[in-house]
């Protein structure tokens, strides 16, 4: 079974689509740590070590993500998650902004897939699973 | 003086503290915001714009707004107030402040000015100050609140209603349960009675602030009694503090006539427990979110959902209501869609205000249900408490019997499952240990199982799933597709 990290970063606390990807991805057969809301980057990583997690699904709702993501990528292979899948989504910025433009900018800071609030879940997953083969082609 | 009132003695030993937390509160004198709050006219106070606004039966519009740059945000506001046409002002507060966080509002700040734009989402008030909130409210000529998500708020109360503004929204359950994750309620509601004094100490002194507990909760399927509870007990709560001017909400559910009944209900159920506690010199004024779940990505449905609320409020007779924009789903709007969003709800207002919707039996059954079961479990707090409101809703959320849908505190249980049933109005499917008797438990699942006859499944989490995500994808109840 693949371990997944689950959380709502910095200090927002919007709970309900974090409940909801929590079932969606124990329904889709992978082991969830679901951290909740107000999660530090410390504790995303942390918790990824302990449970040997091969992925990092981080959202953002309130607006600050643009603060809250950045270095993230850079924190993992400081300690040692050099192989590790980083997935955003949410409300990434403050204010509406065309899709691509979010997508460039977290994807320049490090993260694999970039996700708008209602990007289908089935979707990710299937994604997901293609990014984890490629990895594993890596390893 | 009641029994419940935090003692001048002990406010102040707590006061002198928390000036101390963060350098803006480090001279601010009580004396000279009062004597500054005695020079504000009548028109820009927020406590009187709402009794009138009761007493010439008018729905009051207001929305929401706050970025992290004085000059910016003072644009802000004199672009909503001119070009949006609000009677109420907003200044919203940034998360980083909500959760006390000044020194990363300062990198929020920081940012800004570099980046020429707001990535805060809000207006970080603590880091501005007395004279930075004074330059908001001095710029402005409408009443003007202050909006957030604070557990401990009492440096900003402390710093904003020196500033001139003459509301406040929160308390110790609405802004702890839904907006933080391991506060402990003690604590919150013990600093909000600090919030609550303050706002008596601005009363006694002859200025009049407005009080107003968040009632849409986690904004997603709350049942109108769940939301009930909460501003009757922090009604409560801020009364024992010597606050006079509270205005109780409820967050638009989504059918017609749950909606009605549930405003309806909840001022007579607010005067039936305020005179239980023994008060009756009070103000008491009503204010309607319009939805406040997840919105449609589409801009023309959007307003579709804004144009609902409006007329929804308007019929329930609230005495204001809060304006969503249409770029909800994307987050937060520009000025220009603020604006546009307060157009919207104006029309529908000025249409629909001459209007009388008349209450059938139908809505009166709606009215009695909903206020059974917010005596239901009030009993059950008083109970829990031997009689006191506030040890008894702190042992009730321990216990789980009053519990709020997906909400992000450790100190709820979170086992309440609200779905919809085949009309829309909002039940509870999985009680948890909410203290709802059978009789209105069989009640609400004779409605879901009529949904789910009419749907040919059964009751089931994908339903809850389904209802949460309707209303962007373009319905109310979420059908199976």
């Amino acid at each position: 079974m693949i371990n997944v990290v689950l959380g709502v970063i910095g200090f927002d606390c919007h709970s309900v689509g974090n409940k909801i990807l929590e079932a969606f991805f124990v329904e889709s057969g992978f082991k969830v740590t679901n951290l909740g809301v107000m999660v530090s980057q410390e504790e995303f990583i942390d918790a990824a070590i302990e449970t040997d997690a091969r992925v990092i699904l981080v959202s953002s709702l309130y607006g600050h993500g643009e603060i809250d993501c950045a270095g993230l990528r850079e924190k993992c292979i400081e300690k040692g998650l050099e192989n590790i899948l980083l997935y955003v989504g949410g409300n990434l910025v403050v204010g509406k902004t065309p899709p691509d433009e979010v997508e460039r900018k977290f994807l320049k800071m490090g993260y694999d897939r970039v996700f708008g609030p209602d990007c289908e879940l089935e979707k990710v997953v299937e994604l997901l699973n293609g990014d984890l083969e490629a990895k594993k082609d890596c390893d | 003086m009641n029994s419940f009132m935090l003692s001048r003695e002990n406010f102040d030993k707590i006061r002198q503290e928390i000036l101390l937390t963060w350098p803006t509160g480090k001279d601010l004198s009580l004396e000279e915001g009062i004597a500054y709050q005695k020079q504000i006219p009548p028109e820009k106070n927020f406590a009187v714009a709402m009794r009138q606004a009761s007493e010439n039966k008018e729905t009051l519009i207001q929305p929401r707004a706050g970025v992290a740059l004085i000059q910016d945000h003072i644009k802000l506001l004199q672009y909503l107030e001119t070009e949006g046409g609000a009677d109420l002002l907003p200044t919203t507060i940034d998360a980083y402040t909500r959760q006390n966080r000044y020194q990363e509002a300062a990198v929020g700040i920081e940012k800004s000015l570099q980046a020429r734009t707001s990535l805060l989402n809000g207006f970080p008030a603590v880091n501005h100050g007395l004279a930075g909130c004074r330059q908001v409210t001095e710029a402005v000529k409408s009443p003007i609140q202050v909006r957030h998500g604070t557990p401990d708020a009492r440096l900003l109360a402390e710093i904003t209603l020196a500033g001139g503004f003459t509301s406040y929204e929160g308390g110790g359950i609405s802004y702890n349960i839904p907006y933080a994750k391991k506060v402990p309620l003690q604590k919150s509601i013990d600093d909000w009675k600090y919030v609550d004094r303050l706002v008596g100490i601005y009363e006694e002194n002859g200025v009049r602030i407005n009080r107003e507990p968040f009632s849409p909760l986690t904004g997603t399927l709350v049942p109108p009694f769940v939301s009930h509870v909460v501003a009757i007990v922090e009604g409560i709560l801020a009364l024992r503090q010597g606050v006079k001017s509270i205005t109780l909400g409820y967050g638009q559910g989504g059918n017609l006539f749950q909606d009605l009944a549930a405003l309806i209900s909840l001022k007579n159920l607010a005067r039936e427990f305020f005179a239980r506690e023994g008060f009756d010199d009070y103000e008491l004024t009503t204010v309607f979110h319009q939805w406040m779940g997840g919105f449609p990505e589409d801009e023309a449905k959007a307003f579709s959902v804004i144009s609902w609320g409006a007329s929804v409020a308007v019929l329930a007779g609230a005495d204001k209501v809060i304006v969503k924009s249409p770029h909800e789903a994307m987050g937060i709007p520009t000025k220009e869609a603020n604006a546009q969003g307060l157009k919207c709800t104006r029309q529908a207002i000025n249409m629909l205000r001459d209007q009388v919707f008349p209450i059938g039996r139908k809505h009166q059954a709606e009215i009695d249900q909903i206020e059974k079961e917010v005596r239901c479990i009030m009993n059950a707090i008083y109970r829990l408490g031997n009689g006191d409101v506030e040890a008894g809703v702190i042992a009730a959320f321990a216990a789980g019997a009053m519990d709020v849908p997906f909400a992000p505190s450790v100190h709820n249980q979170g086992k309440i499952l609200p779905m919809r049933d085949n009309e829309g109005f909002i039940r509870v499917f999985n009680k948890g240990n909410l203290a709802l008797d059978d009789e209105i438990m069989d009640y609400h699942r004779g409605k879901l199982e009529e949904r789910a006859a009419a749907e040919g499944r059964q009751v089931c989490f994908q339903m809850v799933t389904d209802d949460i995500y309707a209303i962007s994808k373009g319905r109310l109840v979420g059908r199976p597709k």
